[in-house]
């Protein structure tokens, strides 16, 4: 049913393996998995989905000339560590600390955004620094209404909706090892995105999938999130 | 007799009675019905003797029916002491008796009893060695005769799992308090979780009875439930137990297979309180049990707990249990109150009138029995004369059930974890709270208040005090309580000439042995529990607390709340380790070309917790698919992935600065487009780490760390530049860089295949130079290095493209016969090359003299961290060196760790030792005695089977000494 495999690209996500009967779809210079079924996965997001955003571009920057940086590419950034501000062209920017800041890439032009920006960078005498968040963190999206209640099964921070707000970030441990929680609660969907070890991406998907199954969680692909 | 046993409904809270089902007890089968515990089917049968006491082997029923107690121990195919009376059946449940001698029904040890005189408390410690040397004959013995349940060895593991929860409030016990406090709070805004150990909601209003009419606790529990159930605010778990309190609400709740970790802002225990025994002769025998247990059976499950009964009471609630039996069928012989009359007169009339005898100022002086003590069959009766004294006139009655309630005990065990203080009052002879933390709170009977109307005022205020402290509201009114009733009997205990007065049913204890461990010398109370074991069993002195403080406080004419209980510590009940282990998070990393290992046939092996190959071929042919992946290095071409090696990018105007600060080598003036080695020491001067900082712009290092060093060499880093503060920037990019070392002499061809924009020549792409470029279109980062000995080029690229790196490079390298080769073979050929790894060729005390890395040292920069401790520890006399030794071929291989000898005297030890092919040698690398290092000299190593093997010291490398072809 696949006619495009990641093994055919460049860039492959650590979890490709993890999608052997999924059908993919192109997403730039790369692939997304579409979907797990044949059938739409809108409810399977609505409900409990984990869905891989690893191909996606996303590049962090740190340094005291970094907001500057951004503000001069157009970003809107958020006012005080631990929030993210969602952008118009559905990128997101987290800030993770006074002068560190996370780029998160939209779906809606596959990142194409953020991967320019990270490839027009240069090191300069700027105090900016570019952090290579995609190759350095796996990235998931966690949907649907069990959000909370499925990381309170690996994490110790308190991420229910009253108390971990639309764009709230934590940078905590889940199933013990790091992660950089996102409440991406603006849309319809409720869903979090997280931010893992890329060398750890296996072992956590399979731990998040497992915290899923009694919310009847499945993996679920791109092709709803674009509806 | 197991029909003729069930009440009618109302009765049966708990059972489905369109559900039968059988089982089997010690091979017997017997009818249940669905939401029957163990316990109450074998009653509903007719079957009361579950267990033998632990001890004396002495036959026991259930005494509570709520897992307070141990008398319902019994062992499931897969699981030893299993609580029957609170253990749901189920079809087909095997079930069978635990701790006897022959049988349950015929315990051979049942003897043990008749003995308890020459037993008395403390026996064990005084007898059993003495004479010296008399423990090894007695200890098999003893060890024989200990323990309850047999485990199931051939156990599988289970899934059980854990998981956080967030409430405003959590509320433990569901009782009347419970839930009122839990509908108030939830009422005004506040998140709550109420926690209850019972399959249904509403504590004592599922069982006692608080009017005459028998009406108000159902009516109470339907209204109470059914606004609590429907209710958005509150969350509730059944059968969870709330079995600790730790700071700040930190409550472990367990339910199920699943470990709830509870994080509450404001914490409520209305957790009720115990009914407590009597204390009589014989108060253990199967048919006594507490008045509550009997109501129940009757409410919960339907079971008709006897055809006649007695009921011993020190409160008003033994009358409404008095009624509660007659209403059921059974024929209440006698009601006996130890007080001289119940607090509400209207009681004794109300029983009189139904044609039930009232004893009052009289107690069960002992406990008669059918034979083989398999049940009790009357009660003999005397008029109480003083505190614990009886007359000598008796009266004997016939019954096959004795409730008996002597009073209440506050469920105080989280209270007092939290640091609560108990007092007794002397007035109402119980214990009271005080002292608790400002986020925890008590209501209910925990608090002290028995009577219903108070019980729920109770718990609005305090739920309006825990409002209050929210934030949500601030309520100032509050309900004022009533005076009530006194409900325990100060002294419940009346020892009998001939014993068997239990105390403590878990370990068979009696008042005797109480009173002689304190005249033997234990008056402090937690001395008592130690020496005499009260309080030790499964139940934790539930039951034995309140009248071993009693006892104690009176022996040693002393007051109760100075005598007080022992320590309350969790956990509260039993907890399995597999709730406290939950779900296993075993984090593991990979490379991006991890698939690509397995595919090859690679036997992977742990760095950390990193998955790496360590040889690609089978595990029985490890040496030789090492030597052979060697032989292909040195002759041709080999890959190893290299991505979990440390990667730190340093950037910055002041980059070279902090690594002239953070190493011990010089970097100010390193080129860009070279690489230097770097060597790391402690403020100790102890070598911690190593590896190469690579320059690729005036103000850009690549700095490589070791795999397992690299995140305390980061945080190290960020700890130092905390105080430094220089301008510059660390990231930790490990994870973010795939690399690899294409490695031999053919290496070059390879590399030139896909990378155009690099000149690759020696000349223009020397030995430690590194260069930025694309292989394969892919931006990579190079380094010639020469770790395995050998022309070879480190590849680094985002990890995005690493297995795409790893497939071009085995297809470009075919025509080279190129092969992947592992970390056990780059151990090897680095080991030919004489160069250290850090953290297994050094230790915590290493410093950069005992292995030859003073060349690292820069001598001219003012500082490094270390400098000073490694400018002290040169000037002191050396007593070890790392070395370099060869064996032949042949000879008995020492492993890392074995010791080096000088005569008698351990001088160091093994850290590395292969045997090399392409030496045709055992080579390797251990600690040895400063004296001992001289090239040329015996090295005496101990080996496997305390074999000695003399090695000879030899000049480092062992491979390639003029370095010849790694800088080809």
């Amino acid at each position: 049913m696949n006619s495009l495999t990641a093994e055919a690209f460049k860039e492959r996500s650590p979890l490709y393996a993890k999608h052997q009967d999924a059908s993919l779809v192109a997403l730039a210079d790369t692939v997304a998995v579409a979907r797990y079924s044949k059938a739409a996965e809108n409810m399977q997001l609505a409900r409990c989905a984990l869905v891989d955003l690893s191909n996606l571009p996303r590049v962090g920057f740190r340094g005291t000339d970094t907001a500057d940086f951004l503000h001069s590419k157009g970003y809107d950034l958020p006012e005080t560590p631990n929030r993210a501000n969602a952008q118009d062209d559905g990128s997101m920017v987290a800030r993770l600390s006074q002068t560190e800041y996370l780029v998160l890439g939209s779906l809606r032009d596959a990142g194409t955004r953020v991967a320019d920006l990270e490839a027009q960078w240069q090191l300069s005498e700027q105090a900016n620094y570019l952090l290579p968040r995609q190759d350095s963190h796996a990235w998931l999206l966690l949907t649907g209404e069990h959000c909370a209640a499925v990381m309170a099964k690996l994490c110790g921070v308190d991420l229910r909706n009253g108390n971990f707000t639309q764009g709230a970030v934590a940078q905590t441990s889940a199933a013990r090892i790091n992660v950089i929680v996102i409440n991406n609660h603006a849309t319809a969907l409720p869903s979090f995105h997280i931010l893992c070890d890329r060398a750890s991406a296996s072992y956590f998907w399979d731990a998040v999938l497992d915290a899923m199954l009694e919310f009847g969680g499945k993996p679920a692909g791109i092709a709803a999130l674009l509806d | 007799m197991s029909s003729s046993n069930r009440l009618p409904a109302p009765m049966g809270l708990l059972i489905d009675r369109n559900q039968a089902l059988n089982f089997q007890f010690d091979g017997q089968s017997f009818s249940a019905l669905g939401g029957d515990s163990i316990a109450s089917a074998l009653i509903a049968n007719g079957r009361w003797l579950m267990s033998r006491s632990f001890k004396y082997h002495r036959p026991r029923g259930p005494l509570t029916l709520a897992g307070q107690d141990a008398n319902t121990l019994v062992q499931l195919p897969s699981e030893p002491n299993v609580l029957a009376d609170i253990t749901n059946v189920e079809a087909g449940m095997q079930v069978s008796a635990q701790n006897v001698s022959g049988s349950l029904d015929n315990d051979r040890d049942a003897y043990l009893g008749k003995f308890s005189k020459f037993m008395p408390v403390g026996f064990y410690y005084r007898s059993f060695y003495k004479p010296k040397g008399m423990w090894k004959v007695w200890e098999p013995i003893i060890r024989k005769k200990a323990g309850l349940g047999v485990l199931d060895l051939k156990f599988e593991p289970e899934y059980y799992d854990k998981q956080f929860l967030f409430v405003d409030l959590a509320v433990v016990g569901a009782g009347p308090a419970g839930l009122q406090a839990a509908l108030t709070a939830a009422n005004a805004g506040a998140k709550v979780l109420l926690v209850e150990e019972q399959a249904i909601l509403g504590g004592s209003l599922t069982y006692a009875r608080f009017d005459a009419e028998g009406v108000r606790a159902e009516n109470l529990r339907q209204e109470l439930i059914t606004a609590v159930e429907g209710h958005c605010n509150i969350q509730i778990l059944k059968k969870a137990t709330c079995n600790a309190w730790f700071t700040d609400n930190y409550l472990p709740v367990i339910q199920g297979k699943r470990l709830y970790k509870v994080r509450a802002k404001q914490c409520l225990v209305a957790s009720g309180s115990f009914d407590q025994p009597v204390i009589f002769r014989n108060n253990d025998l199967p048919g006594v049990m507490l008045t509550s247990a009997a109501q129940r059976l009757m409410k919960l499950y339907a079971v008709k707990p006897g055809k006649r009964a007695v009921v011993l009471t020190g409160n008003d609630d033994g009358y409404l249990a008095a009624l509660d039996l007659h209403e059921q069928g059974v024929e209440v012989a006698a009601l006996v109150d130890m007080r001289a009359q119940p607090a509400d007169p209207k009681l004794l009339t109300l029983l009189q009138t139904r044609g039930i005898t009232c004893h009052l100022s009289t107690t069960v002086f002992e406990a008669l029995h059918t034979k083989g003590m398999r049940h009790v069959s009357g009660v003999d009766l005397r008029k109480i004369t003083s505190q614990g004294e009886v007359a000598s006139d008796s009266l004997t009655l016939g019954c096959d059930l004795l409730c008996m309630s002597g009073g209440y005990m506050p469920v105080y065990q989280l209270l007092c974890q939290a640091g609560g203080k108990l007092a007794y009052d002397d007035q109402l002879a119980e214990f009271t709270l005080s002292g608790l933390p400002e986020i925890l709170h008590v209501s209910g009977s925990a608090n002290g208040c028995h009577a219903l109307d108070n019980v729920l005022a109770d718990a609005t205020n305090c739920a309006l005090d825990i409002i209050a402290a929210l934030g949500l509201n601030d309520d100032p009114g509050r309900a004022q309580l009533k005076a009530e009733a006194q409900v325990n009997f100060p002294w419940p205990i009346f020892a009998h000439p001939k014993g068997k007065d239990f105390v403590d049913f878990d370990e068979d204890l009696q008042v005797r042995d109480i009173i002689n461990a304190t005249k033997i010398g234990y008056r402090d109370v937690q001395l008592v529990k130690r020496f005499s074991t009260v309080g030790m069993g499964p139940s934790q002195g539930r039951h034995s607390a309140l009248p071993t403080a009693r006892l104690v406080a009176h022996s040693t004419q002393r007051n109760i709340s100075e005598t007080g209980v022992t320590t309350a510590r969790p956990p509260f009940v039993a907890e399995k380790l597999a709730h406290v282990a939950g779900r296993g998070f075993d984090p593991y990393r990979q490379t991006p070309m991890h698939r690509r290992h397995l595919a090859a046939g690679a036997k992977m092996m742990p760095a950390g917790v990193w998955q790496r190959p360590a040889y690609y071929g089978a595990s029985a042919e490890r040496d030789k698919c090492m030597q052979a992946e060697a032989k292909h290095v040195r002759n041709k071409v080999g890959l190893i992935d290299v991505s979990t090696l440390g990667g730190l990018d340093v950037r910055g105007p002041d980059a070279a600065e902090f690594l002239n600060r953070i190493y011990t080598f010089a970097f100010l003036k390193q080129p860009v487009g070279r690489s230097r080695y770097a060597l790391m020491t402690n403020e100790h001067g102890v070598v911690i780490d190593d590896g190469v900082c690579a320059r690729f712009a005036d103000n850009h290092f690549y700095v490589t760390a070791t795999t397992s060093g690299v995140d305390r060499i980061y945080q190290q880093m960020l700890k130092w530049n905390a105080q430094w503060r220089l301008n510059v920037d660390v990231t930790n990019v490990t994870a973010a860089l795939a690399a690899v070392n294409l490695a031999g002499p053919l290496s070059r061809n390879v590399l030139q295949k896909l990378c155009s924009d690099v000149d690759l020549s020696p000349e223009g792409f020397p030995y430690l130079g590194v260069r930025t470029g694309t292989v394969a279109g892919i931006p990579a980062r190079l380094m010639r290095v020469g770790f395995v000995g050998e022309l070879g080029f480190e590849i680094h690229v985002p990890a995005r493209y690493g297995e795409y790196l790893w497939d071009v490079l085995m297809e470009a390298g075919a025509t080279e016969d190129i092969r992947p080769f592992g970390v056990e073979t780059q151990r090897l050929l680095r080991l030919e090359k004489g160069h250290v790894i850090i953290s297994q060729d050094t230790d915590g005390m290493t410093t950069p003299g005992e292995i030859d890395m003073t060349w690292a040292i820069s001598r001219t920069k003012p500082f490094f961290v270390g400098k000073r401790s490694v400018e002290i520890l040169e000037q002191q006399p050396q007593h070890r060196k790392l070395v370099g030794f060869t064996l032949e071929k042949g000879s008995r291989q020492p492993l890392e760790g074995h010791l080096v000898l000088d005569g008698n005297d351990i001088t160091g030890n093994v850290s590395s030792c292969e045997f090399s092919e392409s030496l045709g040698q055992i080579i390797g690398l251990a600690y040895a005695g400063a004296n001992q290092s001289i090239p040329g000299s015996h090295l005496p190593i101990r080996v496997e089977g305390g074999a000695m093997v003399h090695a000879t010291v030899v000049e480092l490398p062992f491979f390639d000494p003029a370095n010849q072809r790694q800088e080809l």
